[in-house]
């Protein structure tokens, strides 16, 4: 426990964290207010009403659809900057030489990340009904929508499984910093991965449908709530999954992504 | 192995890869002592380290440490032992003392009141409300003893502690050590400033390829170590060795080839003076005087350094220790 609360204030105190969930949420409100002040003009025939995000009820999905797409990327970013500079710093060998249990110390680090996960998901979602209240306001949209109870009572489950796919994403690229041993290699190789199976659901959607970012976009896909897929695109599957079997499977992701990083930091040799 | 025994390795081995770090390390340190543990670089000083903290997993041998052995996977009994395993490793966003917390929090249990405890010891008391990020290499190095300190161990394993200390930092850690060993707890401390190991320790091993070349208290170690230097006009060098020859053996005799004028005589340092009288004896009078029961000497002999010694075969670090010029 005293690990667990340690790692919640170390996180507390860093500006990666501050940065991560600042751009997020600047992104998220910029976008938001940019796209009311514009009265969504430039919509093609045929597209989605851009208007749609300060648009209640339908914003609040839109808005967790859009934290969850980009959210997704920041999370790998995120866990593999937590990870990678346990290493980098040799924090971890301090703890290590002090009998700390390598795995424990592992899967309390990251369980810390994953409190604050949740909580920016929430901050930033909060964040992101603001700007739709500002941006409804600004292009003249009625606000009636915004205590539609159905709407509202479907958020906890969406928030359960959107810190789902982000906990998971965050785990994939602290695994991956665990694995390269270092901050920038596995900020670096989260990024890419992100991109590449966003670039290779092009090529290979029935397999791509399986991995991580894509699985977290299907597992928060319900109706028209759903998150981006790596790379900002969602998969053009031919069997999509469904949304409970997704979900399934990002735990699967989430726990192995877990395992290696502590296996691999159990087996170690910390020389660093 | 024996109970009055802080640590002892047998037959300790490491590779990485085809190269061989330590090669059947046999180190028998005491308990309540300041142990020195020299080599140069690359002698497996570190890999020793590792291997003592769980860092690394031995390819054969064994560790035992207070009393028990040790193997990686016994975690638990690092409880007992303070560490600092190469440059200190902090969190630079956080404070000294943010750092100690985050470090209580792994490990061994620690009082909160102990962090304050050892912030005083290591004179951070004032500082430790700074970020590390704004700390000098001296104050990290101090913040590391700090926290290797932290769960008041048995055993200390301190890895080149003197890094980056300013000449006061050395002489408070220095006397920080000996009173750590004063109350019975055992100091392991790997350096390569020979001098301030010499000061330091009370027993020395000497490592050199991964294997330990001599072991022993630093009285035993230099016994026969002496060396005196002396400055002659340096056309008086041939004659001074000749005059010197009838003190020792004229091969303990050597004259500078880089220092025109410079004799080396390996003798007992309480002999300098039976020296200069023997010079004026013959009629020759020395411009200058060294003398030192000298490890690095010693040391030199021991690990077949070549970097380390001038091309005449005098040793550098002579130069800049206590010297009498005569004019």
């Amino acid at each position: 426990m005293r690990l667990f609360v340690s790692g919640l204030r170390k996180l507390s105190r860093r500006l990666a964290t501050y940065l991560t969930f600042g751009l997020l949420a600047g992104l998220l409100a910029l976008i938001i207010i940019a796209v009311a002040a514009s009265g969504g003009r430039g919509q093609s025939d045929g597209a989605a009403n851009p208007l749609a995000i300060v648009t209640f009820p339908g914003a609040y999905d839109l808005i967790l659809s859009f934290i969850l797409g980009l959210g997704g990327l920041f999370a790998v970013v995120y866990g593999a900057a937590i990870a990678g500079s346990e290493w980098t710093w040799g924090t971890l060998k301090t703890a290590v030489a002090r009998g700390e249990s390598r795995s424990r110390y592992v899967l309390a680090t990251f369980a810390a990340i994953a409190v604050v996960a949740a909580l920016g998901l929430l901050a930033a979602f909060g964040i992101g009904v603001v700007a739709a209240i500002v941006g409804a306001t600004i292009a003249n949209i009625p606000l009636d929508g915004i205590g539609n109870a159905a709407a509202l009572g479907q958020l906890p489950e969406h928030f359960a499984r959107g810190w789902s796919a982000i906990v998971m994403e965050g785990a994939l690229g602290f695994a991956i910093a665990t694995l390269t041993r270092s901050q920038l290699a596995g900020i670096g190789a989260g990024i890419a991965f992100y991109f590449g199976e966003g670039f290779a659901s092009l090529f290979l959607p029935d397999v791509v449908k399986y991995l991580p970012f894509n699985l977290a976009s299907t597992a928060v896909g319900n109706g028209g709530f759903g998150g981006n897929g790596g790379g900002g695109g969602p998969a053009a599957t031919t069997t999509p999954l469904s949304a409970d079997f997704a979900l399934l499977l990002v735990a699967v992701w989430l726990v192995a992504s877990l395992v290696v990083a502590a296996g691999f930091t159990e087996r170690a040799e910390i020389t660093g | 192995m024996t109970a009055d025994l802080a640590l002892a390795t047998r037959a300790l081995s490491k590779s990485y890869g085809s190269r061989r770090a330590l090669d059947g390390l046999d180190l028998t340190v005491p308990t309540g002592v300041v142990y020195g543990f020299l080599g140069p670089n690359g002698a497996g000083k570190t890999t020793t380290m590792r291997l003592l903290t769980g860092l690394l997993r031995p390819d054969s041998g064994t560790i035992e440490m207070l009393g028990r052995p040790f193997s990686r996977s016994d975690r638990h009994r690092l409880f007992d032992i303070g560490a600092l395993v190469e440059s200190p490793s902090f969190y630079p966003y956080l404070s000294g003392r943010e750092n100690l917390h985050a470090l209580a929090s792994a490990g061994a249990p620690t009082p909160r009141k102990r962090i304050d405890e050892v912030l005083e010891i290591v004179g951070l008391r004032d500082r430790a409300g700074d970020k590390v990020s704004r700390y000098s290499l001296g104050m990290k190095q101090r913040l590391g003893i700090a926290g290797a300190l932290l769960s008041d161990p048995q055993l200390l394993l301190l890895d080149e502690p003197a890094n980056g200390l300013d000449p006061a930092g050395i002489v408070a850690m220095r006397e920080t050590l000996r009173h750590l060993a004063a109350i019975g707890k055992t100091v392991f401390v790997s350096s390569h400033l020979l001098a301030e190991v010499q000061q330091l320790a009370d027993v020395v091993g000497i490592i050199a390829a991964g294997k330990l070349v001599r072991e022993g208290s630093i009285k035993e170690l230099l016994a026969g170590e002496g060396i005196v230097r002396v400055r002659v006009s340096p056309d008086e060098v041939a004659a001074a060795a000749t005059a010197l020859a009838t003190l020792v053996q004229q091969d303990h005799v050597t004259a500078s080839t880089a220092e025109p004028g410079w004799l080396t005589i390996q003798i007992a340092p309480d002999r300098t003076a039976e020296v200069n009288r023997t010079l004026a004896q013959a009629s020759i009078y020395a411009s200058g005087l060294e003398s030192g029961n000298d490890l690095e000497e010693l040391f030199l002999n021991l690990t077949h350094d070549p970097s380390a010694v001038d091309p005449d075969g005098t040793f550098a670090g002579m130069r800049g220790r206590s010297t009498t010029e005569i004019n």
